[in-house]
């Protein structure tokens, strides 16, 4: 029984392919986890936009018409104002990027392209660097802080969101590298490179969402909204 | 690869087999990390990172609302440094490390982590053995039990004792709030945890779980979160029940950041466990265990799972929001800024409804995976039962407001929920009946698990039915928050889902130990504390409709009667289970040794020698049958004595 024919896992001596349906099935698993809590912010992003509870959805240096705002407020200086939409897309399409180069280093690893896989996954991890220092850019230069309402904190969290998600991808990013550096992913057993690449996949998923609600609900549509008394210690 | 030059080989039954290529030496300092090096790493780590914070920390940090932040802060430090240092400790971080760098964990370390020829050891370590995982699971659930039910003691005495009190007002509080978390988080994991864990696996007949190294991570994340849940005792608390509503939790001291970070923790705890049960149930059944001849305990184990893993999330993010508003100073809670308090109170409950079901169906499960055992009788429509477990996980997700119906959240979404709550009383419906139409004129053979299963059906009772007056929204008016809810709940909680885990117990103890759970001290502490749960709970019920509200320690002096009552209530049930919990340990040690199939079941993981090999099965079993055919005749034996009979018949004539 050669190796290079039947590949077996060097943990367990299972076949590979039997690593492989288990693996995937797990990852899908957890992607179901990682959408539940990404849902949970889209909840709280989209929940706090309709309702604009005493006004403070938007930030309170935001330009907003006459109809948009609640007269009954007392008016704030201008301080701060709605985030920038397009860093949202930006650091969107150098995600899309990244991933695109892990499925075509998995996709040459399935060919038995073992330079194509190099390429491939060390650039993802490069770019996804990259991906991660312009979110980092982006958050570091709101025009708001984290106490600035409703959108300020939505937005912040969701960035947040997408730090986690980039530092998960730097570790699986490296993984891969390092592992396809040392010959433990190639034709015969690329399961690894594949799941990488579909997580990946939901990442960019992740992002879009991001970017669909801070591009398109940005000015709550709730003008006359509910007044409360704050709750916190005085 | 060109790895083939060097192929090991190793003898086994006289022949060479070709052992598979390794990435790397065996050994390394995974072998040196145990229990003890966690907690010192724990502790160091968090002593560090408090002190450090402590420095660089101004003393005169204040939030918007000029509270002192330098205790949080100090505090969220030195939690941090205790989850790093901790799971650092234990060896968590050794295998996705190992992995990066492409030096695979080897086979022998394989089997080193799975405990092979540890002895005890193997308890103290990141133990990927199932059932080794399963017995810690066991210890550490119960203690966390143990602990909540002192709590409950404590809670109990003080509203007993209505002429003074003995705590504080915002001490009481804590402790209700732990208690509830506390025991929430226990009964999560007491069925699915050490049964799940140890049991499962064998019932499918496979060798171990899908994912090993994960299971040990699933356990000692869960580990690893007790410390910071009982620390927040010591910080002021969790003063506002175990849902921590705001703006009671804006307003808490610090202490709320141990609960914040307690659930995040143990979520993501929830969640690598149920990957792995679900990934195990789906791929590794023995060859014929179609999704008929897949025994019923086995499709709890994984509804169970579905439920956690697309629920708890909710949880775990409102828990990461309400720490970015008390860390951060976001507002997602706080309307003054445009937060929303009913924003937490839907992540809450999208979580909190689904979660009781995560208690109850493993323990129906249990139930009535025994029933055919003890009564030799098929399972009464397996069909009905599924149909009952798929029911419930399909409307879970669809019934969570029934809890904010006087929150004065959306009034017009009331009857909807309403109306959805009382369709799931449908398919946990299905599932009583088919534990009577069981019982129905099954020849009882009345040994200690199957007295649980008795009482779990009748409290599943009662629970159920004070639910389906609790989900209509004008009873709802006159009994939320009060004492009544309290009485439904725990009718659920503990007497279906607490009773049907020491049915469990019970019943795999053989399996589990090699020893037999001594019957009658067992039925004795069961049964005391059946009657105790009976009094505390039904008084507790009188209190309710009385309208005596529920978490407060001062009450008017006509719900004496029956807050006295159910104290004494609460100290038989203590009693009871203090006798039950000596019948586990001392038969644990020195019970009545059991063969490998003491109950004459059918199912696979009775099958296999007790105490059971590292590898569950020598030959991977192959199902052929139905799990409950007691007393069926078996087609095929029936086949083979036709013709045997033939065979003789056809030789006579000759
Ligand atoms: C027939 C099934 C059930 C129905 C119709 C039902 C209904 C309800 C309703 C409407 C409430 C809200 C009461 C209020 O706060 O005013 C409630 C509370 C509760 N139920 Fe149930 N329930 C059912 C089964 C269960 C089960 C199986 C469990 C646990 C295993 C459970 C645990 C709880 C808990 C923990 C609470 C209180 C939460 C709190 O406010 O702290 N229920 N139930
Ligand atoms: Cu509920």
């Amino acid at each position: 029984m050669s190796t290079s024919t039947f590949p077996v896992s060097p943990t367990t001596g299972e076949p590979i392919s039997t690593m492989a349906r288990r693996s995937r099935l797990g990852l899908w698993f957890f992607i179901v986890a990682d959408v539940a809590g990404t849902i949970a912010l889209v909840i709280s992003y989209t929940y706090l936009w309709s309702l604009n509870v005493n006004g403070g959805w938007a930030p309170p240096g935001a330009t907003l018409t006459a109809s948009q705002t609640n007269t009954a407020l007392p008016s704030t200086p201008p301080k701060a104002t709605f985030a920038a939409e397009w860093p949202f897309w930006a650091i969107f399409l150098v995600v899309v990027i990244a991933t695109a180069l892990m499925w075509f280093g998995y996709r040459s690893a399935r060919s038995g392209n073992h330079a194509g896989l190099m390429v491939g996954a060390g650039l993802s991890f490069l770019v996804t660097v990259a991906a991660l220092v312009f979110q980092w850019i982006q958050i570091s230069t709101f025009p708001f802080d984290a106490g600035d309402g409703g959108y300020a904190s939505a937005v912040l969290l969701l960035c947040a969101s997408n730090i986690f998600h980039l530092l998960l991808l730097l570790f699986l990013g490296m993984g891969i590298f390092m592992r396809a550096r040392k010959g433990l992913i190639d034709k015969t057993n690329w399961y690894q490179a594949q799941l990488t690449s579909y997580y990946m996949t939901w990442v960019c998923v992740a992002f879009i969402l991001g970017a669909i609600l801070t591009t398109f609900l940005v000015v709550s549509p709730n003008t006359d909204p509910a007044i409360f008394g704050t709750f916190k210690q005085q | 690869m060109s790895v083939d030059a060097a192929v090991e080989t190793k003898t086994v039954f006289g022949s060479e087999v070709p052992q598979p290529p390794q990435h790397g030496a065996a050994g390394g300092v995974m072998r040196r990390l145990n229990f003890g090096t966690g907690l010192v790493c724990g502790i160091g780590l968090a002593t560090i990172a408090g002190w450090v914070t402590a420095i660089i920390t101004p003393s005169s940090a204040s939030s918007d609302t000029f509270a002192p932040m330098e205790p949080t802060y100090v505090y969220l430090a030195v939690l941090l440094g205790w989850f790093i240092g901790f799971m650092l400790g234990m060896g968590a971080f050794v295998g996705p490390l190992r992995w990066v760098v492409g030096r695979d964990i080897t086979h022998s370390d394989a089997e080193y982590m799975a405990g092979k020829d540890l002895g005890r050891k193997r308890y103290w370590k990141y133990t990927t053995d199932h059932k080794v995982v399963g017995i810690q699971y066991l210890i550490v659930a119960m203690l966390v039990l143990g602990f909540a039910g002192l709590l409950a003691m404590l809670i109990r005495t003080e509203l007993g004792m209505t002429w003074t009190s003995l705590f504080t007002p915002s001490f009481y509080n804590s402790m209700i709030g732990t208690h509830g978390i506390a025991m929430i988080i226990g009964m999560i994991v007491i069925i699915s945890g050490p049964l799940g864990n140890f049991i499962v696996p064998m019932m499918i007949g496979a060798r171990d779980m899908a994912f090993p190294r994960l299971n040990a991570l699933s356990l000692w994340l869960f580990v690893s979160a007790v410390p910071m849940l009982v620390s927040s005792m010591f910080m002021g608390g969790i003063q506002d029940g175990w849902s921590v509503y705001y703006p009671l939790s804006a307003q808490a001291p610090p202490g709320m950041l141990g609960y914040q970070l307690t659930i995040i923790v143990f979520a993501i705890s929830t969640a690598v466990a149920s990957v792995n049960l679900m990934t195990t149930i789906l791929t590794m059944r023995a060859k014929g265990m179609t999704w008929s001849r897949t025994p019923i305990f086995v499709y709890g184990i994984f509804a169970a799972s579905v439920m956690g893993l697309y629920a708890f999330p909710f949880f775990q993010y409102a828990q990461i929001l309400g720490l970015s508003d008390r860390v951060f100073n976001t507002s997602f809670f706080d309307p003054l800024n445009g937060g929303s308090v009913w924003l937490y109170e839907n992540l809450f409950w999208l979580l909190g409804h689904p979660e009781v079901y995560v208690i109850l169906i493993p323990s129906m499960a249990v139930a009535l995976e025994l029933m055919p055992v003890f009564l030799r009788k098929p399972l009464f429509s397996f069909n009905f039962a599924v149909a009952g477990i798929v029911g419930v996980v399909a409307l879970s997700g669809l019934v969570w407001a029934h809890h904010m119906y006087m929150t004065g959240w959306a009034p017009a979404a009331n009857y909807p929920f309403m109306l959805s709550t009382e369709l799931i009383s449908i398919p946990v419906g299905f599932l009583v009946l088919v534990a009577i139409g069981t019982f129905w004129r099954g020849t009882a053979w009345t040994r200690l698990p199957l007295m649980a299963v008795y009482a779990v059906v009748f409290n599943k009772m009662i629970g159920g039915v004070t639910g389906v007056y609790l989900s209509d929204v004008p009873a709802d008016q006159y009994f939320h928050g009060s004492m009544f809810v309290v009485a439904h709940f725990h009718y659920m909680l503990m007497g279906a889902g607490l009773f049907g885990a020491m049915a469990g117990i019970a019943f795999f103890f053989p399996k589990m130990t090699g020893r037999f759970l001594d019957e009658r001290v067992g039925s004795i502490g069961l049964w005391t504390a059946f009657i105790g749960f009976q009094i505390t709970f039904m008084s507790m019920f009188v209190a309710g409709l009385q309208g005596q509200p529920r978490r407060v320690l001062d009450f008017d002096d006509q719900f004496n009667l029956s807050n006295w009552i159910s104290t004494i209530g609460a100290y038989v049930i203590g009693i009871g289970m203090l006798i039950f919990l000596s019948a586990i340990i001392t038969s644990w040690r020195s019970g009545v040794l059991a063969s490998s199939n003491p109950w004459g079941s059918k199912s696979l993981e009775w099958q296999t020698a007790t105490p059971v090999p590292l590898e569950n099965f020598p030959v991977l079993p192959v199902v052929t049958e139905r799990p409950y055919d007691y007393g069926v005749p078996d087609p095929y034996e029936a086949e083979l004595d036709s013709t045997d009979q033939d065979l003789t018949e056809k030789a006579g004539t000759k």
